[in-house]
């Protein structure tokens, strides 16, 4: 008797899961499962009740907004600020702040249970990934209406402009750089190099600065995630390389060539001839950067303002320490290119027009505002009261030789506690959009040939390159249609 | 139109009997209820879930689309997959040459103290208390080129070793690391075993002239027989499915050398976010720790776990 009931519950349960299972949000037709979300608004979307036109400051709109992580005390102070002085605009807005960070493994989950807030952050690389799944909305309309859209720095500006519609709004950018810390070059009586500095600079200081008995590197590759990757890929482009090339609808790799060659050696060297990177080369950003602000190596590569904020407000490094330089290149006739990265605004494809139109009006808010500028003056003298320092980025949504860069310079100018990048490096540095089809895949099989290389004395670097490319193009290109 | 309805031909008697049954047992049914619904709403579901999804292609906004086998062809054709299962075998037979011995020895040696027994149950127990990311922080230092084992090895004239960078010991740090933190779990469930042991079989031996390895090998091994068997087969599915320190550690590296099953099915749901993949990968895996589970109930039921 008790196994006929075992039986039955079981029973009971298999069928009840099932039909849970069947029932789930998408039933396997090709139905979006996520609706619009409802407005919480006026309800002016029902096309019957358009006759009059209203004003967007009257409707009751509420959005959700990216909102700085607790730990980012000073800038949640500017966000409040900023809410504030919006509110006072935009009285019958209400705005629910999100601290939830664009990352690739949540956004998938976060669409589907659209939970994404109506404005989140994402990075220059993410731009063809959202636009393809349809996660960023086509603001190309709002954009249009802009009055500062002409202002706006098209170097950044242009990665979120797909087959010239708009699908994000740039904050700010970088190019990929060379951070060295100076004092350990000192300690040790390296010379300095000079900004305009070559592939064998880079070698020989790290060469000369590195103890591996100590367990100082000379420089820290990132050599773990896809981040190895796209460290590499600096080299690459120094080289002259291309990640891929785009012709006749087909995407073809192009890594393994005689550039991608000679980058991979130049890595090969660092690890193998110089001793130069460090024993424990498995460190992500984290961890290269990590190691850069504890002393442990005296350069890594990365977007300069991360690495400053961790070695200056964290490490308690001085400013006159850390020098920023471009990426070096390959010999006396190179260029010194970097990748081009940056940050990025999105607003949820999920969010009615009423949301995306305010979202982008509180995105755009303090944009080329002198109310803007302000609330980050009172950020730098906060700051300074702690002890702490301000670290502008390299690229701004504003190009720095404009009126309105000029008015942002005289703020910087007039504290010490910003640092300032040197005008001679930034003058050579030259930045170079990431390649545009499956540029993460891409970077996540380079890490894999990087670890060979790095854990393999006397690797066959060719035939790693051409087995890589193989399996990118197999694997990933070969199913890509170019319009 | 209204016919008279036919009396139930049921006899009395019978279904007098059978409505009291329902309602002896309705409360204990009730009780059932929340544990069953958490059951089926967190275990069930997603087993279930995942089978339907592996035959199709997910997309959370736009739709999923049947794809048939696709996703299992994909799996079998990845190359990874086959690096990925060689990886995890491998994985599991360092955690059994390196770590399943560990809590039985303990154990032992503990039950074997006269003095100071708690204090050493406890610091034994004390890493698995230690929140993973102090874990992983804690290890790669021990394990940095200059940290406390590459110095002894250093003072002591050996080389020094990349414990997480090179292939050969990458694998092997990873599990002298989870063996360190988790074998005190095991060891309290040993302990309670062997101090379950009656006394009076160790006097006898002690009378018979046996000596503590004659005691341990005739009496107190043979007496958690079955407990060491349960555990071997929970460990085999348990490690079968780690993925968490090649994650945190080195992210599947170097070169693969890391990359176990469970964590190339995470790899394929955050990093590619392709779920219909990922769900067949993980309905593959159920259906071979399936196997692994009905032979542990069925030992299980046999020996009485042996305690």
């Amino acid at each position: 008797m008790l196994k006929k009931n075992v039986v039955t519950m079981l029973c009971l349960v298999l069928v009840f899961s099932v039909l849970a299972a069947c029932s789930g949000g998408n039933s396997g037709g090709n139905e979006p499962s996520n609706q619009p979300s409802a407005s919480s608004n006026s309800g002016s979307n029902t096309p019957s009740e358009e006759p009059k036109e209203e004003d967007i400051k009257d409707k009751k709109v509420t959005i959700s907004i990216y909102y700085p992580l607790p730990d980012q005390v000073e800038n949640r102070k500017l966000e409040d600020e900023k809410i504030a002085r919006f509110l006072k605009e935009y009285p019958n807005v209400e705005i629910v702040k999100s601290d939830w960070h664009y990352n690739p493994a949540e956004i998938g989950i976060k669409m589907a249970a659209n939970e994404a807030p109506t404005v989140f952050n994402t990075w220059a690389t993410e731009a063809k990934f959202l636009i393809e799944r349809g996660w960023a909305a086509d603001i190309t309309d709002i954009w249009n209406n802009y009055e500062h859209k002409d202002q706006i720095n098209p170097v950044l500006q242009n990665q979120f402009i797909i087959d010239g519609k708009v699908y994000g709004v740039a904050q700010k950018g970088y190019v990929v750089t060379t951070v060295l810390n100076k004092k350990m070059l000192d300690e040790k009586g390296v010379a300095v190099p000079g900004y305009d500095w070559t592939w064998d600079d880079m070698l020989n200081t790290a060469k000369a600065v590195a103890d591996p008995s100590k367990g100082i590197s000379g420089i820290a590759p990132m050599g773990k995630g896809n981040e190895a990757g796209w460290n590499w890929t600096n080299f690459l482009f120094q080289a002259g390389g291309e990640i891929q090339t785009v012709e006749g609808g087909k995407v073809t790799a192009a890594f393994n060539s005689a550039a991608g060659f000679k980058a991979l050696e130049f890595y090969n060297k660092l690890r193998w001839e110089a001793d130069a990177i460090p024993q424990d080369w498995a460190l992500g950003w984290g961890d290269a950067v990590g190691a850069f602000a504890q002393g442990r190596t005296a350069m890594v590569i990365a977007g300069a303002d991360g690495v400053l904020e961790q070695a200056l407000n964290q490490g308690g490094m001085k400013p006159e320490d850390v020098l920023t330089y471009p990426m070096p290149k390959a010999d006396a006739n190179g260029k010194h290119t970097g990748v081009l990265g940056g940050d990025y605004l999105v607003i949820n494809p999920n969010a009615t027009k009423d949301e995306q139109e305010i979202a982008f009006r509180y995105i755009t808010f303090d944009y080329f505002s002198d109310k803007g500028l302000e609330s980050l003056e009172a950020d730098i003298q906060a700051r300074q009261t702690e002890g702490k320092y301000y670290i502008p980025a390299q690229l701004n949504y504003y190009s720095n030789d404009s009126e309105y860069g000029q008015k942002a310079k005289a703020v910087f100018d007039k504290y010490d506690n910003v640092y300032k990048y040197a005008p001679e490096s930034d003058a050579l540095l030259d930045g170079k959009p990431e390649a545009q089809y499956n540029t993460q895949d891409y970077y996540g099989e380079m890490t894999n040939v990087l670890q060979e290389v790095f854990s393999k004395k006397g690797a066959d670097l060719q035939g790693l390159l051409d087995s890589a490319a193989k399996l990118v193009q197999e694997k990933f290109y070969d199913a890509i249609v170019v319009e | 139109m209204n016919q008279p309805v036919a009396p139930n031909p049921i006899p009395l008697d019978a279904s007098y009997r059978k409505t009291p049954k329902w309602r002896k047992h309705i409360w204990g049914y009730l009780f059932l209820l929340p544990a069953a619904v958490i059951f089926i709403m967190f275990l069930w579901v997603p087993i279930v879930k995942g089978m339907f999804y592996s035959f199709y292609d997910i997309d959370f906004v736009k739709g999923n689309t049947f794809v048939g086998f696709d996703n299992y062809r994909t799996v079998f054709d990845d190359g990874d997959v086959w690096i990925a299962v060689k990886n995890t075998l491998y994985y599991m037979f360092l955690c059994i040459v390196i770590g399943f011995w560990v809590p039985i020895l303990f154990a032992i040696a503990i039950s074997e103290l006269r003095r100071f027994q708690g204090f050493v149950r406890v610091a034994a127990y004390l890493p698995n208390v230690v929140p993973a990311v102090v874990l992983y922080g804690l290890w790669r230092w021990f394990y940095d080129p200059v940290g406390p084992i590459n110095g002894f090895l250093t003072q002591t004239g050996a080389e020094s070793i990349s414990f997480l960078t090179d292939r050969a010991w990458s694998m092997i740090s990873l599990v002298l690391m989870e063996t360190w933190q988790q074998f005190g779990s095991a060891m309290l469930i040993y302990l309670a075993a062997v101090l379950s042991i009656p006394k009076d079989w160790y006097e006898a031996a002690e009378i018979d002239g046996a000596g503590i390895f004659r005691r341990i090998w005739h009496i107190t091994l043979p007496s958690i027989r079955g407990l060491i068997l349960l555990l071997f087969l929970l460990q085999l599915i348990g490690t079968s499915q780690g993925f968490q320190s090649q994650l945190a550690l080195l992210d599947g590296g170097p070169n693969k050398a890391t990359l176990t099953y469970a964590l190339l099915i995470v790899k394929y749901a955050t990093a590619k976010l392709d779920y219909g993949v990922a769900s067949a990968l993980g309905v593959l895996m159920f259906l071979v720790l399936g196997g692994l589970a009905v032979l542990q109930y069925r030992l299980n039921n046999k020996g009485g776990a042996g305690v």
